[in-house]
């Protein structure tokens, strides 16, 4: 299958352009969807989800114009929304049988597929508790579990692995890196690390605009000679984080140890750095114009980072 | 300090709830009142009635009339605007947030009070300028008195404002008060206020007396008075009124009722949880997002010194991939050096069929059924199932005239459900499902199975009155019965689905129900009211081509929404 954007905006009330100009092609394969808060990103995967109707362009799927027609997405579709609801008094097996009834799914298929899933996502012991009583990472999965329901050609989740143990989060990036061998599975996150061990093709996204897409290389490739180590006096911290984009750094016994981002040596006694994922979305968002990152070089990086914070700081 | 704190904490409630759309429709309620409350001298619909008369349009008299209709109205509809301002910090986690700072139960019920009163009155303060606006177009007197025309206001509309928001802050408080339940008990303690024309709470007894006693002085005999909006025969005569003059003992009783609400506004201080799920779950009251129950899989421990993740023991059980070219997603982790997650099932693709999707409509009925019913305890059930049984075996000649048992059971079984239809429409947006389900297939079907569910129950609700009827052959009860049944949860899901709240349908529903039970034939959409054992209310057609249009105009407006997401 092939799900394409065609030149897509989507402008809210007020005049913000969520989403601006967008154009992505997407086949078989697990697309990571990066961007700091407010890039436009949930807003594109709720179009690509038939939720929102966008402004203007075209959501195309195999060629068909599926803002016109998303039944035909819809019925090939899982999608896990960034926020969703579930209701409290109905158990996991009920709530996901409700579900593939409105999928159209028959009777024992969904029977069986229900059961599958609630193993696969080890909610088989809580599968009769009313869902109310469940713990944000189960709920998660639940959701997990009914965006797998009918099997989906397309998959698009939003910020999986929020609330999810580390162990859960890594089932889930395997199963969506399974998944995409002959799927379209579209990953949204602000975490890096949450896509740089399974996405082979990676999109950034700030302002509502795509800024690149390429491959992990490709995006490392953006960050090379510019990635630093430099051990500082606690003293000197302020000075270095108003003038550098610092993204890692570790206090210890002989100063501040901190892993920054510059065209030059920050310091006579810096040493280059091989870059990581992260370091690279830092330079790319910190380039970008009219982002938050571009506007101050001790400014804000992905998660929100305050002025001044490191995006380390900002995910924990 | 703490007023400062209090200031805030009202001021911001204020803010969140007059930025709401909703609250501009209210203050377009109260310019309609105020334009209603002062009709042209040949008008036939009046707001009040006084035996016959009305006064000249001074601003004596739009005052008191604007405040005396004004604190009636804000009685029943401002109780519905205002009274979720504790729940909303509830779902919106606030309240977690605000019960983590030194602020104290009593000044958080006074915040919430004096917020639901600043809402209250901004609305009365609408009313107040439309009534000034109205004497002055009507012409009939050009002098303005403010001091005359905000003294109703203070007398009558004050008083009740601050009582209908203590009353929304207690029942906010109160477990079972919480939901439908404490709308509905609201609308029948405000219908008791409004046909017994006042009582002490409203006052209206010092304006009835003053006007009685100037027609008097005048030579003129009122019949009796009445506030609200009705149709007279002919239009009201003019007599003058200078207006009230309040004793000192009736300001005191007007007081003492602003008084004693303020205390049943910080009352609940003594047993509000603070939005501690654990109260709430010892209540047996499940909250979505608040309860978290222990996860039952087993944690990994994070060993720092040696920078691995150690698992819990568990049983693993990897199988085969189902189908070639995918693969186990815990293979690599299954040697066990360093598995960062358990081994688990695997992912099995579906068969392709090639088939598409089926109706699947039974089930989907199933499902919205549960979802309408869900968390009804069995003694709702037990209660209906009473009444059916009841409804099936009363003996004909046990109330007079024949039908009449059976009419009355059936109105017993048809408000009995009111909580859960009111639901229809709503269970979507309130329990966060609108974006899940706007990315399935089929919009039209699930509204067309939330209908059914509402039909399904309001069917089984009143299935011993319709037995009862059946066996007797009574044909055109039995009609009136099955345009009822298509009507009720045609209104609920429009109700629901346009103003996005329980309270509308609950609020016009036992109106509705009400008026029916009085024998109001025009009202009756049940065949309960009975003239010579038939039902004299519209003909069963016309009330089921109302549940008809109302459907269509859910779907319509469910199209219209779908089309601007």
């Amino acid at each position: 299958m092939l799900l394409e954007f065609v030149n897509v905006a989507k402008v809210y009330k007020g005049g913000l352009r969520g989403v601006d100009g967008v154009t992505l092609r997407l086949g078989a394969g697990l697309v990571g969807l990066l961007g700091p808060n407010g890039a436009g990103k949930s807003s594109l995967m709720r179009i690509g989800a038939t939720v929102t109707r966008p402004t203007s362009g075209q959501v195309l799927l195999d060629g068909t114009d599926v803002v016109a027609r998303p039944d035909l997405l819809r019925r090939n579709l899982g999608y896990l929304p960034q926020d969703f609801g579930v209701y409290p008094h109905l158990t996991a097996r009920e709530f996901l049988a409700y579900l593939a009834a409105v999928k159209g799914m028959p009777a024992r298929v969904a029977r069986r597929r229900i059961g599958e899933l609630l193993e696969l996502l080890e909610l088989t012991g809580a599968g009769k508790r009313p869902l109310g009583k469940y713990s944000g990472g189960m709920l998660r999965r639940v959701g997990i579990a009914q965006a797998l329901l009918a099997d989906p050609r397309v998959l698009i989740v939003d910020e999986p692995t929020a609330g999810l143990d580390p162990q859960q989060r890594v089932l889930l990036r395997n199963l969506l890196a399974d998944l995409s061998g002959d799927r379209v599975v579209l990953l949204s996150t602000h975490i890096v690390s949450d896509v740089e061990s399974v996405a082979s093709d990676i999109v950034i996204m700030a302002g509502g605009r795509l800024l690149l897409r390429g491959s992990p290389q490709d995006l490392l490739r953006q960050a090379e000679g510019q990635v630093w180590e430099t051990t500082v006096p606690p003293a000197d911290l302020a000075r270095i984080r108003d003038r550098h984009l610092v993204s890692k750094m570790v206090r210890t016994d002989a100063g501040v140890r901190v892993r920054l981002l510059a065209p030059a040596p920050p310091a006579p006694d810096a040493v280059p750095a091989a870059p990581d994922l992260e370091d690279a979305y830092l330079t790319i968002i910190h380039a970008a114009p009219g982002t938050l990152g571009g506007a101050s070089p001790g400014g804000a990086s992905p998660g929100g980072t305050a002025p001044g914070g490191t995006a380390r700081e900002a995910r924990r | 300090m703490r007023t400062r704190v209090l200031g805030a904490l009202a001021v911001a409630d204020f803010l969140e709830r007059t930025r709401r759309p909703a609250y501009l429709v209210t203050l377009a309620g109260a310019v309609v009142l105020g334009y209603l409350a002062l009709p042209p001298a040949s008008s036939r619909w009046v707001i009040m009635n006084a035996g016959g008369y009305r006064g000249v349009y001074t601003s004596a008299w739009a005052g008191t009339v604007t405040a005396l209709a004004g604190a009636l109205w804000l009685m029943g509809a401002g109780f519905y605007v205002v009274r979720s301002a504790i729940e909303r910090d509830r779902q919106t986690g606030v309240g977690q947030v605000l019960a983590a700072t030194p602020l104290r139960n009593a000044g958080y019920l006074a915040g919430k009070f004096l917020s639901n009163l600043m809402v209250l009155a901004s609305m009365a303060a609408v009313l107040a300028v439309t009534a000034l606006a109205m004497q002055l177009a009507r012409g009939e007197s050009s002098s303005v008195g403010l001091g005359v025309l905000l003294l109703p206001y203070a007398l009558f509309t004050l008083p009740v404002l601050v009582l209908t928001a203590a009353a929304a802050v207690l029942a906010e408080t109160i477990p079972g008060l919480r939901g439908g339940l404490g709308n509905i008990g609201w609308l029948f303690v405000w219908m008791v206020f409004a046909i017994s024309g006042g009582g002490v709470p409203l006052g209206f007894g010092l304006a009835r007396a003053s006007m009685r006693a100037a027609m008097t002085a005048q030579h003129l005999r009122p019949a009796e008075f009445s506030v609200g909006f009705t149709q007279v025969e002919h239009p009201l005569h003019a007599f003058a009124w200078a207006g009230l003059a309040p004793s000192g003992g009736f300001v005191a009783a007007r007081l003492a009722v602003i008084a004693i609400s303020i205390g049943l506004a910080v009352m609940p201080a003594a047993w509000f949880g603070r939005f501690d799920p654990a109260r709430d779950r010892a209540r047996g009251r499940v909250t979505r997002g608040e309860a978290s129950a222990v996860d039952p899989v087993p944690q990994p421990s994070v060993n720092a010194a040696l920078g691995h993740i150690e698992l819990p023991h568990v049983h693993t059980h990897l199988q085969p991939a189902a189908v070639p070219g995918v693969a186990a997603p815990f293979a690599d982790l299954a040697a066990g050096v360093m598995p960062a997650a358990r081994a688990a099932a695997v992912y099995r693709p579906l068969p392709r069929t090639g088939a598409g999707p089926r109706l699947a409509f039974g089930r989907l009925l199933a499902g919205e059924v549960r979802i309408l019913v869900q968390g009804t305890s069995r003694w709702w059930w037990l209660v209906a199932a009473a009444v059916d049984v009841a409804g099936l075996a009363v003996p004909a000649g046990l109330v007079k005239p024949a039908g009449a048992g059976t009419a009355l059971l059936l109105s017993a079984a048809w408000v009995w459900p009111v909580l859960i239809w009111s639901r229809l429409g709503t269970q979507r947006r309130e329990n966060g499902l609108d974006t899940l389900l706007g990315s399935y297939p089929g919009a039209y079907r699930q509204l067309a199975a939330e209908w059914a569910a509402g039909l399904a129950l309001t069917a089984l609700a009143g299935l011993g009155p319709l037995l009862r009827m059946a066996l007797t052959a009574d044909g055109p009860r039995v009609a009136a019965w099955l345009a009822g049944a298509l009507f009720i949860p045609a209104l609920a899901l429009l109700l629901g689905t346009v103003t996005r709240t329980h309270r509308t349908f609950q609020a016009l529903y036992v109106l509705l129900w009400y008026a029916a039970v009085n024998q109001v034939a025009a009202a009756d959409y049940m065949g309960t009211v009975l003239a010579a054992g038939r039902p004299a209310g519209p003909p069963a057609l016309s009330v089921a081509g109302a549940g008809a249009a109302m459907l269509a105009v859910t779907f319509a407006i469910r199209a219209a929404r779908h089309a601007a997401r």
